[in-house]
């Protein structure tokens, strides 16, 4: 097992005293915190860095790897722990210890892990070796249409399982049922699916993370959906009926005379569900010109100009 | 077919989770989270939207050695943030579809 330098993870010398080591873990956490920084490496390093200052805060532990640092972790070819060493007795923390490091439980066995400086933890079982397994959390593409009525889904995932000692991947199946009127970065608890309990703990959770997959025609705005609707220069000066798609069929749309680029019609009802109705479809108008233009349409557009004194900049005119 | 749950009771949020009572009513205090149904404790139930934020505040006070002024702020600008990331999400994809054809 690789020897790890608390110091060095730290960037702290051997003699720091408490208050610095305190000082350096918080602006560390802060920057490593998962939960404020979503770089893919951050849980990892913020794992380290606890894990450093669990030990180093408390002056037993910290005086037993400094021992250890000082006889083993120079050893060329890393640590090797013989079973032999003492623990000092009194380092009374409680835990909730699955994640522990291997090196941290090699040097300090059961003897708890806070992951910081408030104790989270309420239950004194570090003597029964009793403990929830982990939660996992997955996410679940779904799709806008999938939304409007209840649906379900199977899912793979993996999840980590401690068998013989050994942390081991363990693949499961599940056939979910995803309530209609979901929305995106909702939750859903599959009540112990995710890791296995230790002891006579029960199975952690499996958390169920819904993601809209991005529509081809539609964004998501709270409960409503928002279309561009494209329509030809003609329609929307004379105004049309109009086909248009919505996420549970097709329905005519009525483009009002004089309309604009831009503009917005609201249709009631053709949005996402809520626990309480549904929201809406708000089309947006774009006023698109055809790709080419014949001799015929210049024609025409010329003896509209000609015919038509509406200058569209007239309030930059000043 | 797994069950799946929406809602979890106060007891159910805390226990396994060894989150104390005191922590989760700091929390409703601060408006990090808000039971769905329930008028005491007992028949207090949540959202999972509230638990997930509920856990997060529960992890930055312990591993962050901070108070809970400070653990409600953080999860406030985290949520604003979240918010602006989806809005800001849905209006550039809004203006790729206004723009192009």
């Amino acid at each position: 097992m690789e020897f790890k330098d608390y110091y060095q993870i730290l960037g702290l010398k051997e003699d720091a005293e408490l208050k610095e080591i305190k000082r350096t873990y918080r602006k560390l956490a802060l920057k490593l915190h998962p939960d404020v920084n979503p770089e893919a490496d951050a849980s990892e390093k913020f794992k380290e860095v606890a894990e450093a200052y669990e030990v180093l805060k408390d002056p037993k532990r910290r005086a037993e790897y400094d021992e250890l640092r000082k006889y083993g972790g120079s050893r060329a070819g890393g640590f090797n722990d013989t079973g032999n060493w003492q623990h000092a007795e009194g380092a009374d923390h409680e835990h909730n210890n699955a994640d522990f490091a291997d090196f941290f439980h090699s040097v300090f066995g059961d003897r708890g892990f806070t992951q910081g400086g408030a104790q989270h933890s309420t239950g004194h079982r570090s003597h029964q070796h009793v403990y929830k397994g982990q939660d996992a959390e997955i996410e679940v593409p779904v799709f806008l249409e999938d939304t409007l009525a209840e649906s379900s889904k199977t899912i793979q995932f993996s999840i980590p399982a401690i068998e013989n000692g050994q942390v081991k991947q363990v693949s499961k199946t599940l056939k979910v049922k995803i309530p209609m009127g979901v929305s995106d970065n909702d939750r859903i608890r599959l009540k112990g699916q995710g890791g296995p309990g230790h002891g006579d703990g029960p199975n952690g959770d499996l958390y169920l993370h819904i993601r809209l997959v991005p529509h081809p025609l539609f964004d998501v705005q709270g409960h409503d959906v928002i279309i561009s609707i494209p329509i030809s220069p003609w329609e929307a000066a004379l105004g049309a009926s109009i086909t248009v798609p919505t996420l549970s069929g097709k329905i005519k749309l009525n483009v009002k005379p004089n309309s604009n680029s831009g503009q917005k019609m609201r249709v009631k009802g053709k949005g996402l569900k809520t626990k309480v109705g549904s929201g809406d479809m708000i089309a947006v108008l774009k006023i698109v010109l055809p790709a080419q233009i014949s001799e015929d349409d210049k024609v025409l557009w010329q003896q509209f100009k000609d015919k038509n004194a509406f200058n569209p900049r007239n309030q930059w005119s000043d | 077919m797994s069950e799946t749950i929406l809602y979890i009771s106060f007891e159910e949020l805390c226990e396994p989770e060894a989150i104390k009572h005191e922590w989760v009513l700091e929390l409703i205090d601060y408006g990090i989270a808000t039971p769905v149904t329930g008028s005491s404790e007992k028949d207090w139930y949540f959202d999972m939207s509230s638990v997930v934020w509920l856990k997060k505040a529960v992890r930055l006070y312990c591993e962050l050695e901070i108070d809970w002024v400070a653990v409600a702020l953080i999860i406030e600008l985290l949520k604003q943030k979240q918010a602006l990331a989806q809005e800001n999400q849905s209006l550039q994809s809004q203006l790729k579809r206004f723009h192009h054809a």
